[in-house]
């Protein structure tokens, strides 16, 4: 019980930190990622590829209707673009904007705090992790997430979603989830793990690159980097670098404020970690 | 229970071993088998193969199969399953990027619904019955029917229609090319030039969904990211329905179903007159040009003269462009012409190669195909007919009559791994392997790389006892014509072998090896030049139909022609552009369902002479004022337990028999009437709201500020 109330008390007292001061993590790596969405089509690749990589289960029409679809990466669509002024009124001039949404994993994340039993914690990778065997499917988290990416198992899906032979496919790298707790994305974990296993048995340093998530692997024009921030090398860091876009800030102050970067809800000082590069169109 | 006791087969199943063992020497693994012929031996779970690693996957090449691009996949094995597939890094068509229905190919290999036993007249028959009920009635006027087909399995094919003394091959694609194809075969003497859109400045696609659905999608998705780097090209669409490509456009324009051909004539029309572009070459085509002013095309279009003047004048200004089109033969060859008028030939369209082995090279398939063996079906010019690779009663509109043409087939076979709507009107079913268990080669589409030919090795046993490569059934077919040369080989693996071998000059085992392990070869290739622009007659036909709205039947990444939708990440996938999920739904302009008195989620029937469907209304501003979009894909009869949702537009287009020859991809040919039901059943989408509301969230620069930073990433 002790090493409970000491996970809560470390998760309240880790968040009032990170809202105080940004910049105050330990961590050993700190995976992030970095999104242009002038590249990115909408094309759902690597949607896909995360039902694939990290057991999501298809929930049907009705399921999903009731908003209890398990997509931890959706892309979701925009007709508007308030930043270039009035759309036409009569066609969609300039196409659409797509924003591929995943979990941002927070630095501040207002999900931890709210975990009555601390299921959902950081990680010294700097990853916003989901204990299965720890949720109690209070689904606070869940309210409290700005981005509504954390998904709660209403039903016991694995009964239904993958009739044999079809379970035959599941990654036995990672877990099933079934009936009351939440998941989420891990930022493909288990590919970190591998990866990290990996280096130690080669007797090196984890370098950029030995990491890919599954929406990053497939994704058809590259719109997606991920890696370790605190890696100065890494491609990702060089891009917050360039897009002079800083941690532990809910308003960047930019020396030129004409780049892309930017971070969705960043104003809510939750911290997050991907990194958007905005869409460009001509006007 | 004793240890022997224990099933050999699914033991070898557990440990991925068996049929598959030559599979595995593609890794870097030993590559050497130890199970010996005859012997049986039970080993522990803790001691399997010594390049059996419990608990670690190893990745081998292969082909994705989902659509003809032919992307080389590596999939990944543990265990004897595979788990995932990704792009292969080393493939020139995909570079290791994968779109979501090649992501979804594990589904269709691990689907419950799968055929696991030959069936005549609908019963559970065995091979020997099966292909005894073959060699007896497949005889007289025999015709293959297939989808896009290439390489060696197109090989074994044509020598199976000659040794029957028959050259009836129908390829069909609902979703193709062909238009474009043709017109580049006609105006530069090549029908597959290499596009390059990575070189190009602009480009505008004339109804050619290149980033979703034509000819190599992904290959053209990894150019566009290329395109969207600093200095940044600018991507103009005009179609009738968005398209994921006019969703990326920075210029998307609506027009009217089929007159996007009106609409590149007056393109033509503005680089001659107001630019002063020359077109020595092509004096037919600066005719037609000269006589369609933007005007004429925008009371033809619907685009008005403004648009015209900004693409045309986007065209000159960002050189090099690209010109690409699909919607008919008429905007397909305009297109091709307007290429030639810009000097965008040899720049960003230069010339293929081909093999030398020519009959290697795919038939990529067409509607035409489609429309003329359901012609030579219906008069009675047809014995017997293999399909495979195609569901025609799916993807037949309903003026071909495909059940009836059929029926005028004495007798039918199927080879496929899925109980459909044709399979179900066949006389002998063959269940094959999916594509995940099976040999082949495939020559891309698109080729990337001049000569490359793709490997399609089996990533795991087959889960099927009862089901058979097509390779395997194609020989089988071929020596029970007589075939004498096939008769040296007891299996396609066997006959590819040799056959690669032959094409690489080398029998070594290592070189067979290292192809295994890279996913592709090169075979010997010349390449093409293109001939001087040879001169066309541009003409615009105005379809019939007046001012009557016009049915559109879209293709989309995803559920395809249909073909994909028995795979639940794609039907749970939302559709890019709507956002809907696992239905069906008809696309209206806000104006025209304001006009109809029509609002979102209303169910409303479509009529046309063909038929009528009812589905949901989707109003967004991203269709033409004259057009109804319903998707094709889903409304399958029998194809599983996923797949049953929705309506088949297709079904109900009505195009005259005549039209196919211009009208490839079905667009704009139907007038249809439209009808509440006074019903209203809200849409399942991903999101309800179309709009940010002030929140920044999808975010947008002008291409301006992105100039002057050059992107900065």
């Amino acid at each position: 019980m002790s090493s409970l109330l000491g996970n809560i008390f470390k998760g309240w007292s880790d968040y009032t930190k990170s809202i105080e001061d940004g910049g105050h993590h330990q961590y050993e790596h700190m995976y992030a990622m970095v999104i242009d969405l002038d590249k990115c089509t909408g094309c759902n690749a690597c949607s896909t590829a995360c039902y694939a990589e990290n057991n999501l289960a298809p929930v049907g029409e009705d399921l999903f209707g009731a908003r209890q679809a398990m997509h931890w990466l959706r892309i979701e669509r925009y007709f508007d673009e308030p930043d270039v002024g009035e759309a036409d009124a009569d066609t969609q001039s300039r196409g659409a904007s797509f924003l591929p949404m995943m979990c941002q994993h927070c630095n501040a994340a207002p999900c931890e705090p709210v975990c009555p039993v601390s299921a959902t914690y950081h990680t010294p990778d700097g990853l916003n992790a989901q204990i299965y065997n720890r949720c109690i499917g209070s689904r606070y988290c869940a309210n409290n997430c700005p981005y509504r990416v954390r998904y709660f198992n209403f039903y016991d899906h694995p009964q239904t979603a993958w009739p044999a032979p079809m379970d035959q496919q599941l990654n036995p790298d990672i877990s099933v989830r079934s009936k009351g707790v939440m998941e989420k994305c891990t930022f493909c974990i288990q590919r970190t793990r591998a990866a990290r296993d990996l280096a130690k048995r080669e007797g090196r340093e984890m370098k950029d690159g030995d990491v890919q998530t599954a929406c990053q692997q497939t994704c058809p024009t590259s719109a997606i980097l991920f890696g370790d921030l605190l890696d100065e090398s890494s491609a990702v860091a060089k891009a917050w670098k360039r897009q002079q876009v800083m941690l532990g800030k809910y308003k960047q102050d930019k020396a030129n404020p004409e780049l892309r970067g930017y971070r969705v809800f960043e104003e809510l000082n939750v911290d997050p970690k991907v990194l958007y590069l905005e869409r460009v169109r001509e006007v | 229970m004793s240890l022997t006791n224990i099933d050999r087969r699914s033991f070898l199943k557990v440990l991925g071993l068996g049929g598959a063992s030559a599979a595995l020497a593609g890794c870097d693994m030993p590559s050497t088998v130890t199970l010996e012929e005859g012997k049986e031996q039970v080993y522990s779970y803790l001691a399997p193969e010594e390049y059996v690693i419990p608990g670690v996957g190893v990745w081998y090449a292969s082909t994705c199969l989902q659509c003809p691009s032919a992307c080389g996949t590596h999939g990944r094995v543990r265990e004897g399953r595979v788990l995932k597939l990704e792009g292969n890094p080393d493939c020139a068509v995909n570079a290791g990027k994968l779109c979501q229905m090649g992501q979804a190919a594990l589904q269709a290999h691990f689907n419950p619904d799968r055929l696991t036993q030959p069936l005549i007249h609908g019963k559970p028959a065995s091979w020997d019955e099966a292909l005894g009920l073959i060699a007896e009635k497949a005889s007289g006027r025999v015709a293959w029917l297939t989808g896009a087909i290439g390489a060696h399995q197109r090989v074994l094919l044509d020598a199976h229609l000659s040794a029957t003394g028959n050259n009836r091959h129908y390829a069909v694609e609902t979703v193709n090319a062909r238009p474009w194809f043709d017109a580049c075969q006609t105006v530069l003497g090549d029908a597959h030039p290499k596009l390059h859109l990575d070189q190009a400045q602009s480009v505008l696609a004339l109804s050619a969904d290149l980033l979703g659905t034509w000819i190599s999608p992904v290959n053209f998705m990894g150019q566009y990211g290329h395109f969207r780097s600093a200095p940044r090209g600018v991507l103009m669409a005009v179609e009738p329905a968005m398209s994921l490509t006019g969703a990326n456009a920075d210029q998307w324009v609506a027009a009217k179903p089929g007159t996007e051909a009106a609409v590149a004539l007056a393109i033509g029309h503005i680089l001659l007159v107001k630019y002063g572009l020359k077109l020595d070459a092509m004096p037919n085509a600066a005719t037609a040009f000269r006589a369609m002013t933007p005007a004429s095309a925008q009371a033809i279009s619907g685009v008005s003269s403004a648009a015209l003047e900004k693409i045309a004048d986007t065209l000159v200004t960002r050189s090099p462009s690209l010109v690409v089109a699909n919607a008919d033969h008429e905007t397909a060859r305009a297109a091709l012409a307007l290429n030639v008028l810009l000097g965008n030939i040899g720049r960003t369209l230069t010339p293929s190669a081909v093999l030398e082995a020519d009959a290697l090279m795919p038939r990529l398939g067409s509607t035409r195909d489609l429309a003329e063996f359901a012609q030579d079906a219906a008069a009675g010019k047809l014995d017997a007919v293999f399909i495979q690779g195609a569901n025609p009663v799916f993807v037949a509109p309903h003026a071909l009559d495909l059940p009836l043409a059929l029926k005028a087939v004495g007798f039918k076979v199927a080879i496929a791994s899925f109980a459909d709507e044709t399979t179900k009107l066949c006389d002998v079913v063959l269940p094959q392997t999916s594509a995940l268990e099976d040999w082949g080669t495939h020559v891309p589409a698109f080729g990337a790389s001049a000569g490359s030919i793709s490997l399609q090795q089996p990533l795991m046993e087959p889960l099927h006892a009862e089901t058979r490569g097509l390779g395997d059934i194609l020989l089988t077919l071929g020596k029970q014509a007589g075939i004498a040369e096939l008769e040296a080989f007891d299996d396609y693996y066997g006959y590819l072998r040799t056959a690669v071998s032959a094409l690489m000059g080398s029998d070594l085992e290592g070189d067979w090896n290292r192809v295994l392990q890279a996913g592709h070869f090169t075979a010997p290739a010349k390449d093409r030049t293109f001939t001087p622009p040879s001169d066309v007659t541009l003409s615009f036909s105005e379809s019939a139909g007046g001012e009557a709205l016009l049915l559109v039947s879209t293709a989309r990444q995803g559920l395809y022609d249909g073909r994909h939708a028995n795979l639940p990440w794609l039907q749970e996938a939302p559709d890019q552009i709507s956002k809907a999920v696992w239905d069906s739904w008809a696309e209206l302009h806000p104006t025209t369902a304001a006009r109809l008195g029509l609002k979102d989620g209303d169910v409303v029937t479509l009529t046309t002479k063909g038929g009528s469907l009812t589905t949901r209304v989707f109003t967004y501003k991203g269709v033409h004022p004259g057009a109804v979009c319903v998707p094709m894909g889903r409304g399958h009869t029998d194809y599983g337990r996923w797949a049953a949702n929705g309506t088949n537009p297709l079904a109900i287009l009505d195009a005259p028999l005549g039209d196919w020859h211009n009208n490839e991809v079905l667009s704009g040919a139907t007038p249809v009437r439209i009808t509440a039901t006074g019903e209203n059943r809200h849409l399942v989408r991903l999101m309800d709201t179309d709009q940010q509301h002030g929140r920044k969230l999808a975010a947008t620069i002008t291409a301006q500020h992105f100039a002057r930073n050059q992107g900065g990433a």
